[in-house]
Order: structure tokens, then C-alpha cells, then sequence
């Protein structure tokens, strides 16, 4: 593909090693994904012309903690940065739109989560509905739990399927060096487990990570002096759905992935890898008919949101990993998926393609 | 030495007042009345009510339409384990309940006793909390029981005759979290150092600027700074900036008096120490350029307990404060320039 200064590229992607429980801070944690990117590019911090980041301060208890995790980009002269609370994934998009503008070649988006300072069946409780939802204590996991009964119940799947995507993903998670949990299980095995909420089991449910990720992205030509093979982001897209799920006509589809993926023109061409980020294992099956892909597709090769997920890089190391299979891999065309929200509220998709 | 510090237990306690609008304000007092209600939107019942057709985004009005008090499960999940802000203290249900007379389900929770008696097609009835316990919200409903008798709820679907002024409009909304963080390396290396009456900073070796309190990099070159990087600062400086704050009694000020914070240049470093406290003279006193000391707390008193990582440059309760010294105020010139 011969580029035309309007077309912007994933160049790098790097993520710190994750882990259950971290001593280093979020900021420590963004220092560490930064330099390892712009490494990796081989650039001077200099030569970025924006940097965005996505977390949020409830996941450590920190009051303005992105604030302080700009110290580690190193700010003297001041430099052009915002901040999304939301999954770096978003961050990235915003990156890619502000590259757009013309003015600029290079930009840094980055991740972070230390999820490991607070405890995920009482945290989220805050971030649904406040009138119909929290007053319940409401929490993440019972809610995916109904959207999994929801998809048993359709006839769609069954909870050996669920265990399925928990035996191929952690399978593939050996591979992957940032993977935080791997390893080779049956599905009898599993399905031994006792429910953490029916007919969700623990190894249906998301690690509890803390990780960092950063990717840059360049504009035209540029990309060539950063990066032999770069991503090319041909289509991205991002849609959102009714906060209750139970306003949604259907959650055992997804439809906001769907218009997501129509509008990032996912169909256009085959996709030989999509990374996704279905943080419950049923949610992979979920997003894959959404998605519409079928077995010539490589589902989460890198082990997914099941192998590490800090809540707010999970999607931005989805980005890193579908670009990585072109720049590294020699991928022709990949995909990767972001969501946030109750039962898969908002869902992010970009598609990349590689030069031919 | 031991690491003195490992983990930081903290609670993020708040409390909101929510107004609630005309539409969830008149949901609430029915609730507090017994009723459950939605409204109608175009062909559809939304139950609980919404504000806006989610299809259109247009007003949803106030057709407003008696549903349940009985209903039918259409999902479920079960908490073996609740925690301190489910509504039961019991393992129980939650459930997806479509309420006679709606076209939407509502979520709620189940008291069905064992996981056993849930199933999904299961006729549910909502159990009120007695009135005098009642504050106009979704909670008002103790539990969803399974119903003795599953035939359809009297008078749901009805249209329901709002009250001209709504008796509840507000909620209040008390967020309460507990955080555990653990010290990083440089917060530990920082409170040990406190805890025997010194203050250290890091010296980057790229730029040559030191730092003060637990930072871990330098914010100029965005490089790590660790153990190696450590250089002894001396506990004397210059007031860099403050501010009086007049304190408001919000949920946890202890201070009832104007008080000053403020930042201090140590003598030797680029970085000041923020959010100190100033000993001996009135606020209206305090001035930059003002040269401190500082003022430990004896030793055997000192305590870390309170420090975290949030809080960078704190001196937990080891530094009771800094005094003025007396010396002539420094000029402007010789403390410019310097970082936050």
C-alpha cells in the first residue's frame, strides 16, 4: 500500500509484564511501557507530538493519579497531552484523530491499570446506573453472569462452550511471554469448579492484572523511519448501547460490535487474527458472531483478556497485539476489539493491514 | 534495614445526594408507596421507567403504567458470597425479572434460599420493606420471593395516576471502598528514611536535578531513579509558594481554622516538598522566600502508618512541621525555575 499522508500506523507496542500484584505505582508503571516503546521505535520523547493516556483513578483509589502519571513522560518543555477514563484503546483512537489534524507525524497512547489495589466484586458497583443498579450492589460479575444464562438459554452456546474458550485461550497464553495465565487444562477439568456466579466459573472470569501498554502511531512516510512493516489502521470504529442491559432488545449479540465493525470495514477483506477483549469467556463467543468471523479467523492467539486483563490497558494491548502480527509476524490483516461497560455496553474495533 | 512500610489500607467514603428528575423522582414515590411502576413508550412498557425512548432518544412522557408486583424470571445468577453492599446478608439471587404488565425486566434480586430453587420461567412476587423503613428507592423491595400463588398481578398494566408534586426528589448515594495499596520501592525507601530523621532525594544522571520525596523518576528526562540514585538532602529550605486554606466541614475535614500548606525548596534540591504544614507563626505571616527548619517528632513517636503512595512528599506523622529560622528572605532569583 502506497500510504498518502492522511494514513496512520501502529509502529510499537510495548506493555510491561503483568502481574497480580505490583509494588510499582500506575505512574511507575506508564514510565516503564513508555520507554520500552520508544525504544522499541527508536525515537527521542522529543519527536512525539501528542501523548493520551486511558485509566482510572478508582482502580488504585488515587485521586487525579493521571495527573501523576504524566511525570513520566517527562514534561519539561510542556508538551501536548490529554487523558481519556476510559481503556487505552480509546486513548489510541484519540491519537489517531488527533494525527489527522495534519500537523503532527508521531504519537503515544498509553494504558494503565493497577487493578490489584481494589476488589473487583465491590469497585464497579460505582460505575453502573446509580438509581436502578447500585442501590444493589449491583456488581460486574452477576451482571455478566445474567447475560451468560441469557446466551444458555438462546440455545447459542453451552457452558462447555464456555470452557472451551477458557481451554484455547490459556493454551495459547504459553506462548506469549506477558501472559499471566497459562497453561494446558481439559474441559472436564474445569467444568469440575464450583460457580463463582452460576453458570459463571473463576477461570470464567478476568484475572486481576497490573500492567502498563503504550503504542506509537505515526502519519504517511514517517511510519517507514520508525517501523520496516507498519500497521496500517484502515478502519476504526467505536459504538455504544443502552447503559441497562436490560433496555437492550438482545444481549446474547452484540449489536454495537457489529455496527463497530460495518463502520471499521472489518468485512472488506478476511481477517487472519483478531485479538479480542471478552473479559468472561462466553463474551468471546459473543463478539466472534458479532464480529462475524468464522474458523479461518486466529481468535486471541496471545491468550486474550483471559491471560492478563488490567481493566484499562486490556484493550490497548489487543491493539498492540493485532499490529504486532503485522509488524512482526507478517500478518496481512488483523483485527482488534475494545469494550467497556456492563455486559459488552461500548465496543471499539480497529482493523490494520500490512503493505503487500 | 526491614522494610518499615508494606501496604496502605484505605477507604473511599463519600457521600452524594442525587436529585432524581421527574421521572425517576415519581418511580421513587411510588416505591415508597408500594408501587411499582414503568412508563409506556410508543407500544412498549420500560419497567423501571426511563427518562428517554432508548430508541429515539425523544422524551419518554408520562404515561405511566402499574406493573407487578409479581413477575417472571427471564435470567438469573446467584451470589454465594455476598458483600457489604448486596442488599442480603444470606447467599441469594440476582435475576433479570419481567414484572406483569412490562415489556422490559428489571434487575433485582432473589430470596430464593438455595440456587436449587431458581430457574429461569420461575413467578416471582416483590416483597416491600415496612413502610417506616422505606426511603423511596429501588431498595425498597427487600427481596424478590417466589410467588405463592404464580397467576398474573391485579390491576398491572393499569395507567397509574402520578401525584402533581412528587414526595421523594433526592437520593442519597454513599460510595464506600476499600483500597489496599502496597508501598512501592521508592515510597519504602523514602519512610525508612523518615523514620530515622532523614530526608533523601534523587539526583538524575542525565540532567543532574534532584528530587525529594518517594518519586522513583525523574519528570524532566522520564528516566527511573532507584536505590543508586539516592543522595542526602539537608532539612532546612525555602517556603517556594503557599496557599491559607479556610476549611469547609466536609466528611472528614478535621481542621476548623484558616491553615497554611506549603511548598518547600530544600536547600541543595530542584523539587520541592509540597503540602507542609508551617509552626510557631500565624498564616497571615507566611511568606515566600521565608527560610524553614524543620521539626521532627521525636523518634519513638514517629509513625508512617498514615503515609501512602498517594500522598507524595508526605511525611506521614515523622515531621511535625517546619519553623521559621529567622534568616533574611531569599531572593526570588535563586529558587526560580525549579520543578513542582
Amino acid at each position: 500500500m502506497a500510504p498518502t499522508e492522511n494514513d496512520i500506523a501502529i509502529v510499537g507496542f510495548a506493555q510491561t509484564a503483568p502481574e497480580r500484584r505490583t509494588r510499582l505505582t500506575e505512574a511507575d508503571l506508564v514510565l516503564h511501557a513508555t520507554r520500552a516503546v520508544i525504544a522499541e521505535v527508536g525515537i527521542d520523547k522529543s519527536e512525539i507530538g501528542f501523548t493520551v493516556s486511558g485509566s482510572c483513578d478508582y482502580l488504585s483509589g488515587q485521586g487525579f493519579s493521571f495527573v501523576q502519571n504524566t511525570d513520566a513522560y517527562g514534561m519539561v518543555p510542556a508538551i501536548n497531552e490529554s487523558h481519556v477514563e476510559m481503556d487505552g484503546a480509546w486513548a489510541m483512537y484519540e491519537a489517531y484523530v488527533r494525527l489527522l489534524q495534519g500537523d503532527i507525524d508521531v504519537a503515544m497512547a498509553v494504558g494503565v491499570g493497577k487493578n490489584s489495589n481494589s476488589d473487583p466484586s465491590t469497585l464497579f458497583t460505582i460505575e453502573f446506573d446509580p438509581y436502578y443498579l447500585a442501590p444493589l450492589g449491583t456488581d460486574t460479575w452477576s451482571l455478566a453472569a445474567l447475560q451468560a444464562r441469557a446466551l444458555l438459554e438462546s440455545g447459542k452456546a453451552t457452558e462447555r462452550d464456555f470452557a472451551e474458550v477458557v481451554v484455547r485461550n490459556r493454551g495459547n497464553a504459553k506462548s506469549n511471554p506477558f501472559a499471566q495465565v497459562s497453561g494446558d487444562y481439559s474441559v472436564d477439568e474445569l467444568l469440575g469448579a464450583d460457580y463463582v456466579r452460576n453458570p459463571l466459573r473463576r477461570h470464567d472470569l478476568p484475572p486481576t492484572t497490573d500492567q502498563g501498554a503504550a503504542v506509537i502511531l505515526a502519519r504517511g512516510k514517517r511510519a517507514y523511519d520508525l517501523c520496516e512493516r507498519p500497521a496500517w489502521i484502515t478502519g476504526i470504529d467505536h459504538r455504544i448501547e443502552a447503559h441497562l442491559p436490560t433496555v437492550r432488545k438482545d444481549i446474547t449479540t452484540s449489536v454495537s460490535t457489529k455496527l463497530a465493525a460495518e463502520g471499521a470495514g472489518a468485512g472488506k477483506g478476511p481477517i487472519e487474527v483478531a485479538e479480542l477483549q471478552a473479559p468472561f469467556s462466553f463474551q468471546e463467543l459473543i463478539l466472534s458472531e458479532s464480529l462475524g468471523l468464522d474458523a479461518s479467523t486466529e481468535i486471541n492467539p496471545s491468550g486474550g483478556a483471559l491471560a492478563a486483563h488490567a481493566v484499562m490497558a486490556a484493550g490497548l494491548i489487543r491493539v498492540g497485539e493485532a499490529a504486532n502480527q503485522i509488524i512482526k509476524n507478517g500478518r496481512n490483516r488483523t483485527l482488534a476489539h475494545s469494550t467497556s461497560g456492563p455486559c459488552l455496553q461500548q465496543n471499539f474495533v480497529c482493523v490494520m493491514e500490512g503493505d503487500r | 534495614m526491614a522494610d518499615t512500610v508494606q501496604e496502605f489500607v484505605f477507604n473511599l467514603t463519600f457521600p452524594f445526594s442525587r436529585t432524581l428528575g421527574s421521572t425517576i423522582s415519581t418511580f421513587c414515590s411510588a416505591m415508597a408507596q408500594g408501587q411499582i411502576i414503568g412508563v409506556r413508550i410508543g407500544g412498549q412498557v420500560y419497567a423501571p421507567p426511563l427518562e428517554y425512548d432508548p430508541e429515539t432518544s425523544a422524551d419518554a412522557g408520562s404515561d405511566w403504567v402499574k406493573v407487578g408486583p409479581k413477575g417472571t424470571v427471564s435470567s438469573w445468577t446467584w451470589v454465594p458470597q455476598p458483600t457489604h453492599l448486596h442488599p442480603l446478608d444470606r447467599p441469594f439471587a440476582f435475576a433479570f425479572i419481567k414484572l406483569d404488565g412490562s415489556d422490559t425486566a428489571m434487575i433485582h434480586v432473589v430470596d430464593a434460599g438455595s440456587e436449587s430453587a431458581m430457574s429461569v420461567g420461575m413467578r416471582v412476587e416483590a416483597s416491600f420493606k415496612p413502610v417506616e423503613d422505606r426511603n423511596g428507592r429501588i431498595d425498597d423491595i427487600a427481596a424478590f420471593l417466589l410467588a405463592t400463588d404464580p397467576s398474573l398481578s391485579e390491576g398491572a398494566g393499569e395507567s397509574y395516576e402520578a401525584p402533581a408534586e412528587s414526595a421523594i426528589t433526592e437520593m442519597d448515594a454513599y460510595c464506600d471502598l476499600t483500597f489496599i495499596d502496597n508501598a512501592s520501592p521508592t515510597t519504602t525507601l523514602w519512610a525508612n528514611a523518615l523514620m530515622e530523621g532523614r530526608i533523601i532525594g534523587q539526583k538524575c544522571p542525565q540532567c543532574e536535578r534532584s528530587v525529594v520525596g518517594p518519586r522513583g523518576m525523574c519528570s524532566v528526562c522520564a528516566i527511573e531513579l532507584d536505590e543508586s540514585h539516592i543522595i542526602e538532602v539537608v532539612d532546612r529550605g525555602v517556603v517556594s509558594n503557599f496557599t491559607i486554606i479556610t476549611p469547609v466541614q466536609y466528611h472528614g475535614q478535621t481542621e476548623t481554622e484558616p491553615f497554611v500548606r506549603c511548598s518547600i525548596m530544600l536547600d541543595g534540591a530542584n523539587a520541592v516538598l509540597a503540602q507542609q504544614v508551617i509552626l510557631e507563626i500565624p498564616a497571615s505571616e507566611v511568606r515566600v522566600g521565608m527560610h524553614v527548619e524543620c521539626v521532627w517528632t521525636p523518634q519513638n513517636e514517629r509513625s508512617i502508618a498514615d503515609m501512602d503512595n498517594r500522598s507524595r512528599g508526605s511525611g506521614g506523622d515523622a515531621i511535625v512541621g517546619w519553623r521559621p529560622t529567622g534568616e533574611p528572605d531569599e531572593p526570588e532569583a535563586n529558587y526560580m525555575d525549579r520543578m513542582m
